[in-house]
């Protein structure tokens, strides 16, 4: 019994299923669609049409999302924030920081923010 | 009018989200497609997971049927792995998939039950019958078979009508009384097993009834959810005339479970005592004896309900609505009990609970004359009766509840209906078993 867990456990660690299940639940909470199953449905319609490169992955936040969450950011409206910032704000959507090299004194311009949340978006769905 | 139909024409407010998550059962949703790609394991989650879903079977039943052998009915030893694959086999079937499956007489015992697990078949009920072994040898003594039809009769409890059939009918090829004794001995052997395997999702019922008794029984079974780990915040109405106990069990609800434990009445003197301005609204239909307009209460409920203690722990109120139009206000202020319970006590018990309260006006404790009589006769000489509590009043506050229960009953469809007339304890039990498991399985 106890190698069917571990064969079990293993499973779900090779196929990330806790985080995508996760997600779904955000999406699910996010939109609160009428029809939860179908809304289910058509989100891993698009992850798997995105795996194809033939749509876009079911991100939670869209461009217009990023937009104003860097002006969030952005409270002086100088045009460009932190890299501290930048990086707080992968962590809170649950994106990786892990490989970004930046200085402490660099200005991250909303269109870095934008190419590099999307980048980073785009590569959490890759994995499925 | 331009303005009402305004506001009917804006769409309501998404509910928030732990409401909708929990009406929605999207944490059972979520957990049946996990159950399902462990035991399956496919390569590609994502495919499995769209046509799981597409299934859509996650409420089809899946149910076992078990019980000691009628008699000899396979004579011929099928080893137990071809047994498991045929069954897995018929199983996947499109139509098994889509309405659900019965299976009868298997798995008989805890080798079979293990091929069932590692084929990926689990039953979520488990039917397991029963009778004292006397009474199977006596049925199985009695059965019959119609030839042409290979129908199964019984000499003593289901006799065909038609005389025809009577006429045709023959004693099955059957095996011996102790043939049957010794099939006996090898289920009861096997049987424990089977029993701790499936013990979470099993329900033994007495086979020695009529026949309509026992389906009704295993109809009721199978329609049970199982308790489920899903987050869950009460959020209760109990109804019922009065002194049919609702406070009581309101209050040990309310201390075993954390939740808000409201009256309606209670609310209102509150606020009339704490002189806000609602209060002062309400004072002069408190004062005058007057009902307090549903408006005001609503207001106040409202108010109540969305404060912060009642949103995370949950809340039990009692006494309200006490018609149809309330609770269609209270539904229209996004308020929704998840368990509705209704009281139900005979006309005489109500009478003797409520007419013979008694209060002491020294110690404002309470008695009852027959239940709790107050201990020293010097205590019973000074006891006043509420005039709530006169014969004449009781029976006027009854007759405005019974005028609108009715209503109310067929309002709340997924009512639980609580029999008032019992030990506290023993109803108390109940209702717990009801807020705990899930909803049971609606009836389509």
């Amino acid at each position: 019994m106890a190698a069917g867990e571990e064969q079990s456990r293993e499973y779900l660690r090779r196929h990330r299923l806790p985080e995508l299940l996760q997600r779904l639940g955000a999406l699910l909470l996010f939109h609160r669609p009428e029809r939860p199953r179908e809304f289910l449905i058509q989100v891993l319609e698009r992850v798997r049409a995105g795996r194809r490169a033939e749509g876009e992955f079911p991100f939670l936040m869209d461009e217009a999302n990023v937009d104003a969450m860097f002006s969030l950011l952005d409270v002086l409206g100088q045009g460009f924030i932190r890299p501290a910032q930048y990086r707080e704000a992968l962590k809170t959507l649950g994106l990786s920081t892990e490989d970004l090299e930046l200085a402490d004194d660099v200005k991250i311009t909303r269109r870095v923010f934008k190419k590099g949340m999307r980048k980073k978006m785009l590569e959490s769905w890759s994995v499925y | 009018m331009a303005e009402a139909e305004e506001e009917d024409a804006a769409p309501p407010p998404p509910p928030p989200a732990g409401i909708y998550a929990e009406e929605r059962g999207l944490f059972q949703l979520l957990q049946n497609m996990l159950e399902e790609l462990l035991i399956h394991k496919p390569d590609d989650p994502i495919e499995f997971m769209i046509n799981h879903l597409k299934q859509n079977n996650d409420d089809a039943p899946r149910i076992c049927v078990l019980g000691p052998p009628a008699s000899g009915k396979t004579t011929v030893k099928i080893p137990n792995a071809l047994w498991a694959n045929l069954i897995q086999e018929r199983l996947s079937n499109v139509d098994c998939i889509k309405q659900g499956w019965i299976l009868e007489g298997f798995p008989e015992n805890q080798e079979q039950a293990w091929m069932l697990q590692s084929s990926g078949i689990f039953p979520r009920h488990v039917v397991m019958l029963y009778a004292p072994d006397t009474v199977l040898i006596e049925r199985s003594g009695g059965k019959r078979l119609d030839p042409l039809t290979q129908e199964v009769f019984h000499t003593t409890f289901d006799w065909p009508s038609d005389p025809l059939v009577q006429q045709r009918l023959v004693k099955p090829e059957d095996l011996s009384e102790q043939e049957v004794s010794k099939k006996l001995l090898e289920y009861h052997r096997n049987f424990p097993d089977i029993f701790h395997i499936y013990q979470k999702v099993l329900k033994s019922i007495n086979a020695d009834q009529p026949s309509v008794d026992v389906l009704s029984k295993v109809l009721a079974f199978v329609q049970t959810r199982h308790r489920s780990a899903a987050p869950f915040t009460p959020r209760i109405l109990f109804l019922g005339p009065p002194g049919s106990g609702k406070s009581l069990q309101a209050a040990l609800i309310a201390q075993k479970y954390d939740v808000i434990n409201l009256c309606c009445g209670q609310l209102l003197k509150e606020a009339v005592a704490d002189n806000t301005k609602l209060g002062e609204l309400i004072k002069p239909y408190i004062d005058s004896g007057c009902p307090v307009p549903d408006k005001l209460v609503l207001k106040l409920l409202t108010a109540r309900l969305s404060a912060l203690d009642c949103l995370s722990n949950g809340w039990v109120l009692s006494g309200f609505p006490r018609d149809v139009e309330q609770g269609k206000q209270l539904q229209k202020a996004q308020i929704n009990p998840n368990r509705v319970f209704f009281f139900h006590l005979p006309h005489e018990s109500i009478m003797e609970r409520l007419s013979q309260r008694r209060t002491d006006p020294v110690t404002g404790e309470r008695y009852h004359i027959t239940f709790r009589p107050a201990p020293t006769p010097e205590i019973q000489a000074r006891l006043r009766q509420n005039p709530r509590d006169e014969e004449e009043n009781i029976e006027k506050r009854l007759n405005i509840y019974n005028s609108n229960v009715k209503a109310l009953e067929d309002f709340y469809q997924d009512a639980f209906y609580v029999n008032a007339d019992q030990d506290p304890y023993v109803i108390f039990e109940f209702i717990e078993s009801c807020i705990i498991k899930p909803l049971p399985y609606k009836k389509h």
